[in-house]
């Protein structure tokens, strides 16, 4: 945790990343279920445009297709992964998620309501789990995706200890 | 209250509503079945047979609303409000005093003529359907009154000063006839008289409507002229409309300060008092959509804290009325006068120029793509209209650039937005929760993010729009200190 007196005070403040990465494995479930994802609308798109015969299927259209799963599966994922980031910390939750629209939440540790824990079953494939931290406001979740199951169950343990050792109904 | 219900393992009573409501629910019941009773009395009539069938459907209403009046029963014991209501599905809504948030009290006409309200306790919870929703429909008023007192005292969030004066205060506001003449400004009178029109029309498709010859249709005066009479037609009529129903909705409104309590009453017809915890007021939001504003006027409603964007309407705090009055009453709302005064500081050259790109190149596309399909259905010169939605797209670009604005002003933060519907919200700091910075591809380029603040009650959140990083972030630290702080880089 960086201390106030070790911040250089610039007039043009910045915030950092959060520390942590969250699970190298995620990059790889991301990436198997873009793929499938980008396959299946590609194909329900050619099966469409194949039955109602409403346009003709060139060879540019099917390149268009292969090339924007291509770039689904090669490179969002990737950049997802380099963009979510977490941090907590004494007093507070910070996460950072998004790939295109970036999103950065800071909550208090007084603030927080419930803290989940969820695990998809493709998640459960590659033994991943989702934390997520809720606010009394329907604004505010922190959602941590693709963090390494046993990691995830810390976390959580981690997070109930610290919100409920704060007074107040957190709204 | 009649025939109370003494239970043995517990001290305090379930109890009934006033018997009152015997007379009310039947009546209510009717105009709920208004329709098949119509139908039932129709094919009686046809039928020849008559009566029986047409008592049944009388004496079924009846019926109904006795039942209705003999299951539900609440009491308050042990910290709680408690209501239990259902002949085969018995349900039981139970909500500890301290949750309180607001009471309203609605009176329609009937319950007015007998002296009755309904007390709805609003909890903040998002109550997912009328069963949800904890109403004592009716009590008598001078009863369902001290009963709001007892249970906003209740709330431990309202502390009163004992030694508070407790004799009912001047209202901070009254309504003042002369804002009628906002009515016709706002949204709600068009979209009334066009369900009127709409209704209407049903009216007149179903009963074989009026032929009109277009052959032999002839008025006497020439095409435009009955055009330009159809629009006066139509703008007088939603002028009449939006100021009736300004009248019957704000009648008599008044904006009181009780202890520990904002009283809020209004109606012509149902009379409707709301009271909202003062510690749960968060904040006021000013809106001014573009005619309101452009009257100079606009509309005041309170951010309270477990109140959702779906009880809106509890919140209104100033119906529309000039600027003056709203910032008056934002200024003793929120205890301080600054804030609603507070100029704003400006998000720089690329905020504004995002607006400007945002507006006129959408409006620009889609002006293209209209052209382009009007050429290619042949239309011509008609191609031209669709070159005329950018320019139509500039005022609002320029108007959207200029409202853009933020500060920090006595513990408020304070954003400003929108250019048709541009409102200003003002959110405690202390009721922050948490901050989101969100920023796409495009505005981290132009180092702009925008910046959300997190809140319990109205629409969740108050975001400000596109600010540059930098102001984003010393705003979120100046309002969270130790949470930003050891984030900064």
């Amino acid at each position: 945790m960086a201390r106030f007196e070790d911040v250089d005070p610039t007039p043009t403040p910045t915030l950092r990343e959060p520390g942590q990465r969250v699970s190298p494995r995620a990059r790889l479930m991301w990436q198997i279920s873009n793929l499938v994802e980008g396959v299946v609308s590609v194909a329900i798109l050619g099966a469409a445009a194949a039955v109602w015969d409403a346009v003709d299927l060139t060879w540019w259209m099917a390149t268009i297709g292969l090339l924007a799963v291509a770039v689904y599966v090669g490179v969002v994922p990737q950049w997802r992964y380099l963009v979510h980031r977490w941090e907590v910390t004494e007093t507070a939750v910070y996460t950072q998620t998004g790939w295109w629209a970036r999103e950065r939440r800071i909550a208090p540790m007084s603030r927080i309501q419930t803290v989940d824990y969820a695990e998809s079953p493709v998640a459960r494939l590659f033994g991943l789990a989702t934390v997520t931290v809720t606010t009394a406001s329907a604004a505010g979740a922190l959602q941590i995706a693709g963090l390494d199951r046993l990691r995830a169950r810390e976390l959580v343990d981690e997070l109930t200890l610290r919100a409920d050792a704060v007074e107040g109904d957190a709204t | 209250m009649s025939e109370p219900a003494p239970q043995i393992d517990d001290l305090t009573e379930w109890q009934r509503l006033d018997p009152r409501m015997l007379l009310v629910h039947p009546v209510k019941e009717i105009t709920r079945f208004l329709v098949p009773l119509v139908a039932v009395f129709v094919a009686g009539q046809a039928s020849g047979g008559g009566a029986p069938w047409e008592l049944l459907g009388v004496l079924f209403p009846v019926a109904l609303g006795l039942m209705r009046y003999l299951t539900t029963s609440f009491r308050i014991a042990g910290g709680r409000v408690e209501l239990r209501r259902g002949l085969l599905d018995r349900h039981v809504l139970s909500t500890p005093l301290d949750r309180v948030r607001t009471v309203d009290l609605t009176a329609s006409p009937i319950h007015r003529l007998l002296g009755l309200t309904t007390l709805r306790i609003g909890t903040g919870t998002i109550a997912t359907g009328e069963d949800d929703e904890l109403d004592l429909d009716g009590l008598p008023t001078e009863r369902a009154r001290a009963l709001r007192a007892d249970l906003l005292h209740a709330a431990p969030a309202t502390e009163v000063d004992p030694d508070a004066d407790l004799t009912p205060q001047p209202p901070v506001l009254t309504l003042d006839l002369a804002w009628l003449r906002y009515a016709p400004l706002t949204s709600s009178g068009a979209v009334v008289t066009a369900g009127l029109l709409g209704a209407a029309g049903q009216v007149f498709g179903a009963t074989g409507g009026i032929e009109v010859d277009s052959r032999t249709w002839d008025l006497g005066m020439p095409g435009w002229t009955v055009v330009a009479l159809g629009v006066v037609a139509i703008v007088v009529l939603v002028s009449a409309v939006s100021v009736l129903g300004y009248l019957v909705t704000n009648w008599e409104f008044s904006l009181t300060r009780g202890p520990g309590a904002w009283h809020l009453r209004r109606g012509l017809f149902t009379t409707r008092e709301t009271s909202l915890d003062e510690s749960r007021v968060a904040g006021v939001t000013v809106a001014e959509p573009l005619g309101l504003r452009l009257a100079g006027g606009g509309r005041l409603s309170a951010i309270v804290t477990g109140l959702g964007a779906g009880q809106a309407g509890s919140s209104v705090l100033v119906p529309p009325a000039p600027r003056e009055v709203l910032v008056r009453v934002a200024g003793v709302v929120l205890g301080t006068d600054s804030p609603a005064h507070a100029p704003l500081t400006g998000h720089g050259p690329a905020a504004r120029r995002r607006r400007w790109t945002r507006a006129v190149g959408t409006a620009g596309v889609l002006g293209a793509a209209l052209a382009v399909a009007v050429l290619l259905a042949g239309g011509g010169w008609w191609a031209v209209l669709g070159l005329g939605l950018p320019l139509l797209a500039v005022p609002v670009a320029a108007d959207r650039a200029r409202s853009l604005g933020h500060a920090l002003s006595d513990g408020y933060v304070v954003a400003r937005s929108g250019s048709l519907a541009r409102r200003r919200d003002h959110l405690d700091v202390d009721d922050v929760i948490g901050w989101n910075l969100r920023a796409t591809w495009f505005q981290r380029r132009v180092g702009l993010t925008s910046l959300v603040a997190t809140t319990a009650g109205g629409r969740q959140s108050v975001t400000i729009l596109d600010v540059p990083e930098p102001q984003a972030v010393a705003l979120a630290d100046a309002t969270l200190p130790h949470v930003v702080r050891q984030f900064l880089a």
